[in-house]
């Protein structure tokens, strides 16, 4: 009985296998595509704001501010720099995004230095770029902050803040990048395997042939689970040991934990999709099913902004949705170590969502017959 | 004429009996767009952080208490450190304060009294807020507590303006910046199988078999879902500026003309993926995997891409939503800036042209096999 | 005066030659028969002379102009019917007829054509909603819109009922003048027989090419030398039969549907639906498109939930234990259902594991059936490039790997070639009489006549049933083909 069930299975998993892979192009879009994503994403995406421009009136024309535009132009982050003399020059420069900060020193500046009374100086930054401008107009008050200490003739107390970055002592940008990265790309082709494998299979009339065999709900959809899984389980863990071995990103924690968080993490995406699937009768359904599902599910898995930000009724929106946990414990096993409790209290959601998920599709295998 | 008005008629019935495009052009950008102004904030991020305070001066609890007072601050009073690092490992906090027990005396001496941030360096941007916090919470109180006659002065004040968006409302530029990207998966999404669909069910033969020309098929694809998809932009726009209230500063005939050319690109990958491909399976998961994440994260909207490597600086000058994120939210936020319609609008220009040349020839009159 | 002229034509895919170096006449204001074996070339042949394909070498001209370089002159002269019709199926049917007159840029006419059609009372019901006759029917009349000079049939009458063939066949004459010409292939040899020319292909070139009366005045006649032009059918003891093993049951009715009912708001597609069919019994279910013929299969196989009433597979109840009851079942679709991607014998082996054929026996019975229905040299094709009888025989196939008690054939022979037909039914029948229980639905009312019992379906409901005999009978008709049309005529004025 279950040798037989099982010889059933296997074959709709082979079966399964065959249909994604025998195809060039199919491979393609799971392998190749997203392992150039993760490339292309490392190498390009980041928060340190670089490369900035900067337009400068300076009236004063001094010593003094020669010495605190001189610390700019040292500054790594900072690339280009315009001098005008014209308000209209000034403002035209931001207006077209040819600058993305401005500085304006006024003709008091050297004097009130000298005499150590307080001196305003504007910087301007362009707010249509909000992130990377606030970021920069920071930079830009470090540095006139550094250069105000030194100017200071007058001693005093001083707090002095140390910081220690746990986890990733230079706060680089590229390690927290990439394990987000590797989720979101798991997610995005593990949704494709699945979500439209029973839509197509019902568009093309061969689920019927599937319901008529003695493949039971529970066979189909153990052979429906299997080689998405599998496939996106080898891609998972391929793309991690590139993000090692290439990115050199240092890996903290249990790989056993890792690997068992992964497969949890997918299970339940797995589930996602075949529930999608199921309730489709076409691909183009299934297709809008999974842009309805992923647009929210990344916007509001932490990744873009902090969870704890988010309204109360989103915030527990946010525990259905699978890819929070996701990398939640991507990043907590590979880059913090989190230990096995931390992690099996993060797996506890994914496993309901898979269990309710995966429950859901079998059973609507075969309802919504009509 | 009449060849190319009969396909787009028909196009139009069958968009109306098919009741996934006018999801795909009307539900999809409600669900981003709320998404976007409830769930996305970018500039007041509230951290929770653990403060642990070993300095039994009663001055310095206002300085924890401080910390309770911001606004930007959800902070928890631990005693034992031990707790606070499982609590940072948990992730449940993002960063911690840990003050020593000599910081007053220090400080009441006109020395530097040291203090201690320790933030969850596995999540980079609250990391960075959480130093940001705690330094300015940390002068401020130095400046204005007791303490202040005693500090250091500061002569150069740098006063911040941020020119476009006084108020720094992230929303103000996220919603703008989120019609592009919900409008390039929608020119992806509507036209993806439009093509494919026709080889599947074999009405492509029939159509060629009639005198169509190869410019009929390829504009009856275009214009119907050309005026779909400004359907969808004009309904984004409607959410965004009269229902969410974000300020628009711009010219409406100049938005529509820009978004138009936008639209013209973002419709030819689509069709052009679909054309290709002629394989509904195959061509819905080649742009459900481009689609979505690059022109989120190349596109400029959330990552500049100023701080781009070169070479990868040039890569996103194929990405139509980038040139069309830098127009539309410059024309919500600044207005009509002509260099920056001019340069975007030339840039999308080209990109459609190449599409719609590509899609031209890679139509099909003949069967292959 | 010749319409269209074919010299020296061959067009080869990848591996396998379709047209070989093929030269033919087909003459103006003649109906022309294109018959043969499945993957003849027919559909290749037909696609050539519009232009739909490029050769790899050789000329055709086509009303006097070069499909190949001229076609965009060409085609406002043809009137093309696709094998799937070409229709859209989310378009209603004055839409469908808007967008080809259009294309063809011809006024917006249609009374005559709905009138002719019967399509009148149906025009704004979306073409998918269609039964198979009247899509057929709106498709020829798409086809036939702007009178053009040569009109080109692909298969159009593939899983159509008889007594929509006869109107079609009716429409084509009316509505064609003495001028155009008509290239049909077809299946039907009685429709072939029919016509003013007959083109027998088989393997890419030309066999016969003449007057079919000149080969046989009678239809039956005329297959019979259509058989014995593309190589001859010799029957054989049916392998697949005598490797069944036969599973004893002293059950009376293996396979049995109780007041079967499907209601749809108001509208019953299936009403009051009984029958018990005894072990070896061929029974078949026959009767106009849309009559309700694949929903009752679809409730037998519990594929549908029945509103009302169940039915019972070898005693086993289809709504209580599926899983079980679906186990001693061998289902052909109506519409090809197997795996595109998967080669011919990548899909036998799924299905034989499918259905539980352990492994060692499992190379064994798919190398059988593999030999049994000729798949030799086509095992390793992927399954969607094959030709439509190939696709047929395929789905077969899968449907008897297991060796079931009992199979469900949703019309298993439409667009096979005759004899492949004729072999279908030699299995069918060796079958039965090893005990295996068959229903069975057709449209080739010659097949009718190998059932030992044949349900006539009209309207969801039973309107006769008995052996061919008792039906021949009851409407005092000495084929079956008359037989259907005089009964549903009668129940009709009822």
């Amino acid at each position: 009985m279950i040798r037989e069930s099982l010889r059933r299975i296997f074959a709709l998993i082979k079966k399964e296998f065959i249909t994604i892979w025998k195809d060039p192009k199919s491979r393609g879009v799971i392998i190749a595509l997203p392992l150039l994503q993760l490339f292309v994403f490392a190498n390009a995406i980041t928060m340190e704001v670089k490369n900035i421009d900067m337009v400068v009136i300076d009236r004063d024309n001094s010593v003094e501010s020669r010495e605190l535009l001189s610390r700019f132009e040292h500054s790594p982050r900072f690339r280009k720099f315009y001098y005008v003399t014209e308000e209209k020059d000034f403002q035209k420069k931001l207006d077209t995004q040819s600058v993305q900060i401005g500085l304006y020193i006024d003709n008091d500046f050297s004097s009130s230095v000298k005499a150590q009374r307080p001196v305003d100086i504007m910087v301007a930054v362009d707010g249509r770029q909000t992130n990377s401008a606030s970021i920069a107009g920071a930079y830009a008050a470090q540095i006139i902050g550094d250069y105000n200490n030194e100017i200071t003739s007058s001693n005093g107390a001083k707090i002095n803040v140390v910081v220690r970055n746990w986890f990733n002592p230079n706060l680089e940008y590229r390690w927290y990048i990439l394990t987000v990265i590797v989720s979101m790309l798991a997610l995005v082709i593990t949704l494709l395997l699945t979500a439209l494998s029973i839509a197509r299979e019902r568009e093309l009339g061969t689920f019927d042939q599937l319901i008529v065999s003695p493949l039971s709900s529970f066979e189909i959809l153990v052979g429906k689970t299997v080689p998405p899984l599998f496939i996106a389980m080898v891609l998972t863990s391929l793309m991690t040991l590139i993000v090692v071995a290439v990115f050199k990103v240092p890996f903290a924690g249990s790989v056993v934990l890792f690997l068992i968080a992964i497969f949890i993490s997918l299970l339940s995406i797995v589930g996602v999709g075949l529930f999608i699937s199921s309730i489709c009768k076409t691909q183009q359904q299934a297709v809008l099913g999974v842009i309805t599902f992923q647009t929210p599910a990344v916007l509001l898995s932490g990744f873009i902004s902090p969870i704890e930000d988010m309204p109360v009724f989103l915030q527990y929106f946010t525990l259905l949705n699978p890819v929070r946990f996701f990398m939640l414990l991507t990043r907590g096993i590979f880059l913090k170590g989190m230990g096995f409790e931390d992690v099996f209290v993060n797996l506890i959601p994914l496993i309901l969502i898979a269990m309710v998920t995966l429950t859901l599709a079998s059973w609507t295998f075969k309802r919504n017959l009509d | 004429m009449k060849i190319l008005r009969a396909l787009i008629k028909k196009e139009f019935f069958q968009i109306t009996r098919d009741p996934s495009s006018i999801i795909i052009a009307f539900i999809l950008p409600l669900i981003s767009i709320l998404i976007y102004m409830y769930g996305i904030n970018l500039d007041t991020v509230k951290v929770t952080m653990g403060i642990k305070n070993d300095d039994a001066n009663p001055e310095v609890t206002t300085l924890v208490k401080s910390f309770g007072h911001s606004k930007y601050v959800n902070s928890i009073v631990y005693d034992n450190e031990d707790e606070l690092a499982e609590a940072i490992i948990r992730s449940r906090l993002k960063g911690a304060v840990i003050i020593p027990n000599d910081f007053s005396t220090k400080i009441s001496r006109g020395q530097t009294g040291e203090i201690l941030i320790i933030t969850d360096g596995s999540e980079v941007n609250t990391a960075n807020y959480v130093q940001n916090y705690s330094m300015q919470i940390v002068n401020q109180w130095l400046m204005t507590g007791k303490y202040g006659g005693l500090a250091k002065k500061q002569i150069i004040n740098p006063v911040m303006r941020v020119w476009y968006n006084q108020d720094l409302n992230s929303h103000y530029f996220i919603l703008p910046g989120s019609i592009a990207i919900t409008m390039t998966l929608i020119g992806i999404l509507l036209t993806a199988l439009v093509v494919a669909r026709e080889w599947e069910r074999g009405t492509m033969e029939a159509i060629l078999s009639t005198s169509v020309r190869k410019i009929d098929i390829v504009l009856g694809k275009y214009i119907p879902y050309f005026v779909l998809g400004m359907l969808s932009m004009a309904f984004n726009v409607f959410m965004c500026v009269v229902v969410f209230k974000v300020p628009f500063r711009g010219s409406i005939l100049m938005l529509f003309t820009v978004s138009g050319l936008f639209l013209f690109t973002s419709l030819g990958i689509g069709l052009l993926i679909s054309s290709i491909l002629k394989n509904q399976f195959l061509a819905s998961q080649v742009s459900l995997g481009i689609a979505f994440l690059p022109a989120l994260l190349l596109s400029g909207l959330m990552f500049p891409i100023n701080s781009m490597p070169v070479f990868f600086q040039w890569l996103t000058r194929i990405l139509p939503p980038r040139y069309f994120i830098t127009f539309i939210e410059s024309e919500f936020m600044a207005g009509t800036v002509w260099e920056i319609v001019i340069i975007n609008s030339v840039f999308l220009t080209v990109l459609g042209l190449i599409l719609f040349a590509a899609v031209y020839k890679k139509t099909d009159m003949r069967l292959v096999k | 005066m010749i319409t269209v002229e074919i010299r020296n034509l061959i067009k080869t895919f990848s591996e396998t030659t379709a047209i070989d170096n093929l030269s033919l006449d087909i003459e103006k204001g003649k109906i022309t028969g294109l018959i043969g074996a499945d993957g003849a070339g027919k559909t290749t042949l037909i696609r050539l002379i519009i232009g739909l394909l490029l050769p790899d070498s050789g000329e055709v001209k086509t009303l006097d102009l070069n499909p190949f370089t001229q076609k965009s002159e060409l085609t406002p002269k043809i009137g093309y019917m696709p094998q799937k019709f070409g229709l859209y199926e989310d378009l209603t049917v004055i839409e469908n007829l808007w967008l080809y007159a259009d294309l063809k840029n011809q006024p917006y006419e249609f009374d005559k054509m709905l009138e002719f059609t019967n399509l009148k009372q149906f025009q704004d019901r979306l073409a998918g909603a269609l039964s198979g006759g009247m899509k057929q029917k709106l498709g020829l009349a798409c086809a036939l819109l702007g009178t053009p000079d040569f009109l080109v049939l692909d298969e159009p009458s593939v899983g159509v009922d008889p007594i929509s063939r006869k109107d079609l066949m009716k429409m084509v004459r009316d509505l064609i003048n003495p001028e155009t010409t008509v290239l049909w292939s077809t299946a039907y040899l009685d429709e072939a027989h029919s016509f003013d020319t007959a083109v027998v292909l088989d393997k890419g070139k030309v066999i016969y090419n003449g007057r079919p009366h000149d080969l046989s005045s009678t239809s039956k006649g005329f297959e019979e030398k259509v058989i014995e032009l593309m190589g001859g059918y010799k029957k054989e003891d049916s392998l697949i039969a005598e490797n069944y093993k036969p599973i004893s049951s002293d059950l009376n009715c293996t396979v049995e549907a109780v007041n079967l009912e499907k209601k749809y708001g108001n509208f019953y597609a299936v009403r009051n639906n009984s029958f018990c069919i005894n072990r070896g019994e061929i029974f078949g279910l026959l009767g106009p498109n849309g009559a309700g013929k694949s929903t009752s299969f679809k409730m037998m196989c519990g594929l549908t939930s029945p509103t009302d009433g169940t039915a019972k597979i070898m005693g086993i109840d289809i709504l209580e234990n599926p899983e079980k009851a679906r186990s001693n079942l061998g289902y052909m679709a109506q519409k090809f259902s197997l795996y595109g991607s998967l080669t011919v014998r990548q899909n036998l082996e799924f299905f034989a594991a499918a259905y539980g054929i352990n492994f060692s026996d499992r190379k064994k019975r798919v190398d059988e059936i593999i030999h049994v229905f000729g798949f030799e040299d086509i095992q390793e094709q992927k399954s969607e490039d094959l030709s439509l009888g190939f696709k047929q025989r395929l789905s077969m196939a899968c449907a008897l790997i297991h060796n079931p008690p009992i199979l469900f054939l949703d019309e298993p022979t439409s667009g096979v070639d005759v004899i492949t037909r004729r072999d279908f039914w030699n299995h069918i029948i060796s079958l039965a009489k090893k005990g295996v229980t068959i229903l069975v639905t057709t449209h080739f009312m010659d097949e009718a006549e190998y059932c030992d019992r044949i349900s006539l379906f009209y309207k969801g409901e039973t309107i006769a049933v008995g052996t061919p005999d008792e039906l021949k009978q009851k409407a005092n008709a000495d084929n079956m083909e008359d037989t259907f049309i005089t009964l549903i005529k009668e129940s009709e004025k009822e």
